[in-house]
């Protein structure tokens, strides 16, 4: 298969990916930090796409539309619609309100997309949803892997991956070798807006093993 | 669209369905200060070691110094973006390298808060083993259970479960209540006596012992704050839990202490306490209200006592990933475990510490209530009654650069009132360290425990000074806690 069709899977479809099991679709990162790492790649997303981007003038700073036409796809239109409503909140804000519905959002929209099959119910036990194809599935983390291995800075969208799962401390768990300082050099020479926002989300995660619920 | 416009954010109104009300943060709080655990360990424990009975009037007396305390502390949490409060506040107010300095301080005292209290399970489950099973084994065996299933729970990141918490805590108020009721109406025949309540009865030689041991009853009330960023309403919500927390736990201690001397009489408690120890109050029960009234109650106790002990495990294992977040202690504290989400380094390291403090004492064959659950509790007590003053100070400091439209009341008089009255009573602490200890007075022991705090102290102002010149990156972060990890944003 060529990098060229599997480059248009999205961000957080790649996301999605890689903090799941290949065959079985179990997840490997705890539920609630899934859902703040996979709000950080929708953001990404929108973000990669130029559609929002971050006022830095405003202390803090806030996350803003760029462009006020709808993506094509409903999960983005509808949180490029959320920002567009409310221009004045900071990323951690949309990152905690994201989190509340993205895991959903985005397993439904994987499903529809044919990425996923629908989760069955085994006797009494729910099976997850399971990538449809274990290849596409594995190729994401393979390119990270790859450009580690390589010691070679990968392109922009899965230098954002990559800082991600490192925000979301499962860097270590997922990736065949893990080096902290290929990380940090791999997500320096992003934009400045990309590592806030990568920034944001380690702060969002690191708040939520603090919080006590 | 203007961007001032005040009209209902479906972002804010989302984000506030779970936010936290005053009655949860009061749940939270008081259940980390476990009211059975203190009613049946620490109160006859104090009774018993320092042979003090204005045990009753130190509630009160500690109730009140707590909330004028609470009054600068609640002020600062409006205008302070808190992680570990404490250390926050010190890093804000007196400067960064005092702030690591406070964070060793508070690391120690909460530690060993949380490890005396597998002195106590022993003790709490050793009637209920021996009523059920007519045997019991060694105390060490029943601490090592409660200390695996603590550090289990502790890697898997359960919470005791706020409704199974409210359920357990409501029930323990509710026993505890019972028991005071049944105490109060079999008094001794010399009658009602309010001894307990008056200051000459609390006034004695051993004084500052009684005191560091009701001031780790409080202990866990000051964690309220840390909720400031997940309530509704951090102006309101936050200072009202508090105050709430300190008057029920201040009452309700202060009520219970004195019902226990009921059956007894003032002249009798220490002698009665001395005997029975932790069962004393399951024995009056037992006594009064029925055998079935005394074990709810004694099951509760073990509950209480490993509620409390999950609490203490996890309040102190994210303490320590704060710290690692801010690379003021070793990164790797600052890792988590992503299947559970849980500060998987600081849990591991609070664990190991409970192993050795368990392995300790059941080798050299210390007795766990009084040697274990006291010491360490007396010493967290310290700890905590130094960290106290310490944010005061750091209070007055932090509104005398900038009042920020607080009143003097709370930026400068209420602190500086507690700032004198903690003082007083870290002194008294010294002056009776040796009751605490069971040493004599002339040992040498009862300067070396208060020492480490004094050890911690100075070398964390040179680990504060270290950082600033070989990490001045990370020594710019200190006191931000997770959001560290965020650029130092604000």
């Amino acid at each position: 298969m060529a990098e060229s069709d599997l480059s248009s899977p999205s961000l957080v479809d790649d996301l999605y990916f890689v903090l799941h099991d290949n065959v079985t679709g179990h997840p490997l990162l705890h539920s609630r930090l899934t859902g703040l790492t996979l709000a950080g790649g929708i953001l990404g997303e929108l973000m990669l796409a130029e559609r929002v981007a971050l006022d830095f003038a405003a202390d803090p700073e806030r996350l803003y539309a760029t462009v006020q036409k709808a993506t094509g796809d409903p999960l983005t239109s509808a949180v490029l619609g959320h920002v567009i409503a409310e221009p004045h909140h900071p990323i951690g804000t949309w990152l905690l309100f994201f989190a509340r519905t993205i895991y959903a959002d985005v397993t439904a929209r994987m499903i529809a997309a044919k990425l996923l099959k629908p989760p069955v119910r085994h006797l009494l036990k729910q099976q997850p949803a399971a990538p449809a194809d274990m290849n596409t599935a594995a190729w994401p983390l393979a390119r990270l892997n790859l450009a580690i291995q390589r010691r070679k800075p990968p392109v922009d969208r899965d230098c954002v991956l990559l800082g991600l799962l490192a925000a979301a401390g499962c860097a270590q768990r997922v990736l065949s070798e893990h080096d902290p300082r290929f990380e940090a050099a791999a997500t320096a020479m992003l934009p400045m807006q990309l590592r806030r926002l990568i920034a944001q989300t380690k702060v969002a995660v690191g708040q939520a093993v603090i919080s006590r619920r | 669209m203007s961007l001032t416009q005040q009209r209902p954010s479906a972002v804010t109104a989302a984000l506030a369905e779970d936010r936290l009300g005053v009655p949860s943060i009061v749940f939270f709080v008081i259940s980390a200060a476990a009211p059975l655990m203190v009613v049946a360990g620490s109160v006859p424990t104090a009774y018993t070691v320092t042979g003090v009975i204005g045990v009753p009037f130190a509630f009160l007396m500690l109730g009140a110094v707590f909330a004028l305390f609470a009054v600068g502390y609640v002020t600062m949490a409006r205008h302070v973006v808190n992680a570990g409060a404490f250390y926050a506040y010190a890093a804000q107010g007196l400067g960064r390298t005092q702030g690591v300095a406070t964070a060793w301080v508070a690391l120690l005292a909460y530690n060993a808060l949380q490890l005396g209290l597998y002195g106590i399970i022993g003790s709490a489950a050793e009637p209920l083993l021996v009523d059920w099973f007519g045997g019991s084994p060694p105390w060490w065996v029943i601490a090592l259970v409660a200390w695996a299933l603590t550090g289990v729970l502790g890697l898997l990141r359960v919470d005791v479960n706020g409704k199974i918490l409210s359920v357990l805590l409501v029930s323990e108020i509710a026993i505890v209540l019972l028991f005071d009721l049944g105490d109060v109406v079999h008094a001794a025949p010399a009658g009602l006596s309010f001894e307990g309540f008056t200051p000459g009865a609390l006034f004695v030689p051993g004084v500052g012992a009684a005191l560091a041991t009701v001031v780790a009853g409080f202990a866990g009330i000051e964690s309220s704050v840390v909720f400031a960023e997940e309530s509704k309403d951090r102006h309101r919500t936050v200072p009202i839990a508090t105050y709430l927390g300190i008057a029920i736990i201040a009452l309700l201690y202060a009520f219970s202490a004195w019902a226990q001397t009921v059956p007894t009489g003032p002249d009798g408690i220490v002698k009665a306490a001395s005997e029975q120890g932790t069962e004393l109050i399951f024995n009056q029960a037992a006594l009064h209200l029925g055998g079935a009234v005394s074990t709810i109650g004694s099951v509760l106790f073990v509950t209480s006592s490993i509620a409390c002990m999950i609490a203490f495990h996890n309040t102190t294992a994210r303490y320590i990933f704060a710290l690692g977040r801010e690379n003021v202690l070793p990164s790797i504290f600052g890792r988590t475990s992503a299947r559970t989400a849980a500060p998987i380094s600081g849990s591991l390291l609070q664990t190991v510490l409970g192993l050795i403090v368990i392995i300790v004492y059941a080798v050299s064959g210390l007795d766990p209530v009084t040697k274990m659950f006291f010491i360490f509790g007396t010493f967290g007590g310290l700890g905590l009654l130094t960290l106290l003053t310490v944010t005061s100070i750091s209070v007055i400091v932090f509104f005398s650069r900038d009042a920020r439209g607080e009143t003097t009341w709370r930026t400068r008089i209420a602190p500086a009132l507690a700032i004198v009255a903690l003082c007083v009573i870290i002194a008294l602490t010294l002056v009776n360290f040796d009751t605490v200890l069971g040493v004599e007075p002339d040992s040498i022991l009862r300067w070396i425990l208060p020492g480490i705090f004094v050890v911690a102290i100075v070398f964390g102002l040179i680990w504060g000074r270290v950082l600033k010149s070989i990490r001045p990156e990370v020594y710019a972060n200190i006191g931000l806690g997770a959001q560290a990890v965020g650029g130092g944003a604000k």
